[in-house]
């Protein structure tokens, strides 16, 4: 039992590579999803709201591009996932409060 | 992930590049070819006649209604396509009422003998549009995965791109040290030249790639934002298009396209037309469109005149509006198809293409010269990924170029009557890749390279012959005839084996340069260590004279 937890030893080097991806793939994901939401909330004030949407939605992959890159730049692989909900949460929650201030329901 | 963030990068950009390297190299090549599917569907229906008639667009078109009306009388959707640079022949096309469960009916074109006015049977072909759809729909997997893949594969490229960048301190001084030498530090120099020779390409290839689904990509974020109906007029405002007309389903008699021809020259006061649209045909509520330049988001919209097509009185359409977004997302979508080019952009655009497959190739190739001296002292030999990489490098990098001539010869070799012949054009290339990537495995991996380079250099040269003994349309004919078309696709098929080909000589004389240098090197280092022991013998006599 405890040769088999040696070897599937989750400090090795592939293990936190392993992490890394899924943090980059799934984590970048929500974080892109998280800041195109963000994004229109912000774009509402000055542009109509389809216009916002559109554009959020075509900024999203340059985020998500960004992020994956600084998923691979901290020296672990904690570090990525603490940052990613980290920043997940803030942008949700300033999303949530700036929807308190427009009428725009969505 | 390393010491420094610069390290970190370095390491990102080679596994991010290897991943996907061969699929992003398959998109590159069949991206690139599909800058010219028309002209290569062109190629492979050689029945389509040589141009020799001087007959005026007018004339055309009524031949062109003549067929129609005869062929296609229950249709309510015509199309036109008059002759044009870059599609020479006459064509006609129609759209059928959906059947049950289809949400748009089938499309039939039909190229036109002009002289005759009759229909040129054409051999059944995929043509340069299947090849073209390969880059973005791949071809085995059903449509929505394939989106998804090749969304996952260009997401990558664009992190090689944006690492790439970063990872290069001195990006252009880079770009100016070429060091023309064999083995790694001229693989280096090489990918950093074509990478950076066409940076803002790349940039904008990958980047407008993904602008191509986003909708789809990004479907959660859509879905939290708008419900149905919304999203339906959110796509309207994306893709802005004309609006439908619907048949009032009472039959009336059609004026003819050469009558309404007449009035749309005057207006336009030129003879150009590309297309004409006709909906709702022969019925009250048919509309006739006029084009005489048929592009994308560049649209003009006085390149436009729309008809009733029974009273003739000119109908004036409302322009499709861009709104400031859906103009930035159309506008890069323009920029990746290259539909506006005239034929020396074209080339620019198939040339810049290749320079990013060649990109990619080198990157692939750097990753195992790099790691060779050391794979190469292995007891065991070179490790499993190590050979992996290199026969899938030998499989895609040479192997999908003859793919591809494959399914040309297949066109030209597969029996006419051939059931489900257009399929199997199709098969025969994944076959030959298939073919291609498993060889290397079994042969010494220098002689495998060498191989198929000169299995290329053959396949792409005897492409022009093979056409001269399978059809009435070799080199001679259609340069003559001025069918630049016909003859451009001969002549580029035969510039692609001479250069396989230079490749395959300068292949072999770097490997006898390797050989004979390694040998020198033997006898010298032997020379050497004669010298040495005989210094030493002559030391100990000394100091045993002493």
């Amino acid at each position: 039992m405890s040769s088999l937890l040696d070897k599937i030893n989750f400090t090795k080097p592939r293990w936190q590579v392993f992490s890394r991806v899924l943090a980059a793939v799934f984590g970048g994901y929500a974080l892109a999803t998280a800041a195109s939401l963000f994004i229109a909330q912000l774009l509402i004030y000055i542009i109509e709201k389809n216009q916002a949407i559109h554009i959020s939605i075509m900024l999203t992959f340059l985020i998500y591009a960004g992020t994956a890159i600084w998923v691979f730049s901290v020296t672990s692989a904690r570090q990525a996932w603490v940052g990613l909900l980290k920043f997940n949460v803030i942008l949700l929650a300033s999303t949530w409060l700036l929807m308190q201030f427009t009428d725009v329901t969505s | 992930m390393k010491d420094t963030f610069r390290q970190s990068m370095k390491w990102f950009h080679t596994w991010v590049g290897l991943v996907v390297g061969w699929v992003l190299f398959f998109m590159f090549i069949t991206g690139s070819a599909g800058y010219f599917y028309k002209e290569i569907t062109h190629y492979m229906e050689p029945e389509r006649p040589l141009i020799n008639h001087q007959l005026s667009n007018s004339e055309l078109l009524d031949k062109a209604q003549q067929y129609m009306s005869i062929h296609a009388s229950d249709v309510q959707e015509w199309d036109v396509f008059l002759p044009s640079r870059r599609d020479t022949n006459l064509q006609v096309g129609w759209r059928h009422a959906p059947k049950e469960g289809e949400s748009r009916g089938k499309y039939i074109k039909q190229v036109l003998d002009a002289n005759t006015g009759q229909q040129v049977i054409t051999r059944a072909t995929g043509g340069g549009r299947s090849l073209y759809r390969m880059h973005y729909s791949l071809h085995y997997l059903e449509t929505r995965l394939s989106y998804w893949i090749v969304g996952f594969c260009t997401m990558l490229m664009l992190l090689a791109v944006i690492t790439g960048v970063v990872i290069h301190k001195k990006i252009f001084s880079d770009f100016f040290t070429f060091r023309a030498k064999k083995g790694l530090p001229g693989w280096l120099d090489s990918h950093n030249v074509l990478s950076v020779i066409a940076l803002p390409f790349h940039f904008m290839i990958t980047y407008s790639g993904l602008l191509f689904f986003p909708f789809i990509y990004m479907a959660l974020s859509v879905s939290i934002q708008t419900n149905e109906p919304e999203l339906n007029e959110l796509m309207d405002e994306v893709y802005p298009s004309s609006a439908e007309v619907t048949p009032a389903n009472i039959p009336a008699k059609m004026q003819s396209l050469s009558s309404l021809y007449e009035q749309t020259k005057t207006i336009w006061s030129d003879d150009k037309l590309e297309l004409v649209e006709i909906y709702a045909a022969n019925d009250i509520n048919a509309h006739i469109r006029f084009s005489r330049s048929v592009t994308d988001i560049t649209y003009n919209p006085s390149d436009e005149i729309v008809f009733n097509g029974v009273t003739g009185e000119r109908i004036s359409e409302p322009e499709r509006q861009y709104t400031v977004s859906a103009m930035i997302h159309n506008g890069f979508i323009s920029l990746h198809e290259g539909q506006f080019s005239v034929t020396i952009v074209r080339w620019l655009y198939f040339f810049t293409g290749l320079i990013g497959a060649a990109m990619i190739a080198s990157g692939l190739v750097l990753w195992t010269t790099k790691r060779k001296p050391q794979q190469m002292k292995k007891p065991n030999g070179p490790d499993f990924g190590y050979r992996l990489v290199e026969q899938l490098n030998i499989g895609t990098i040479v192997g999908l170029p003859i793919a591809i001539a494959s399914y040309f010869y297949g066109n030209r070799l597969l029996p006419i009557e051939m059931a489900n012949r257009a399929e199997w054009e199709i098969h025969l290339l994944f076959i030959s890749w298939a073919l291609l990537l498993t060889y290397p495995a079994y042969r010494p991996k220098a002689k495998a390279w060498s191989e198929q380079l000169h299995l290329a250099a053959a396949i792409f040269i005897f492409m022009p012959v093979l056409n001269a003994l399978t059809t009435d349309k070799h080199l001679g004919i259609t340069l003559s005839h001025g069918d630049w078309l016909y003859a451009g696709f001969d002549l580029t098929m035969l510039a692609i084996g001479l250069t396989f080909a230079f490749a395959g000589f300068k292949f072999n004389k770097s490997q006898r340069n390797k050989t004979s240098q390694s040998k020198s090197a033997k006898t010298q280092r032997s020379n050497i260590k004669t010298t040495v022991d005989n210094e030493l013998v002559l030391n100990k006599e000394n100091s045993g004279a002493l």
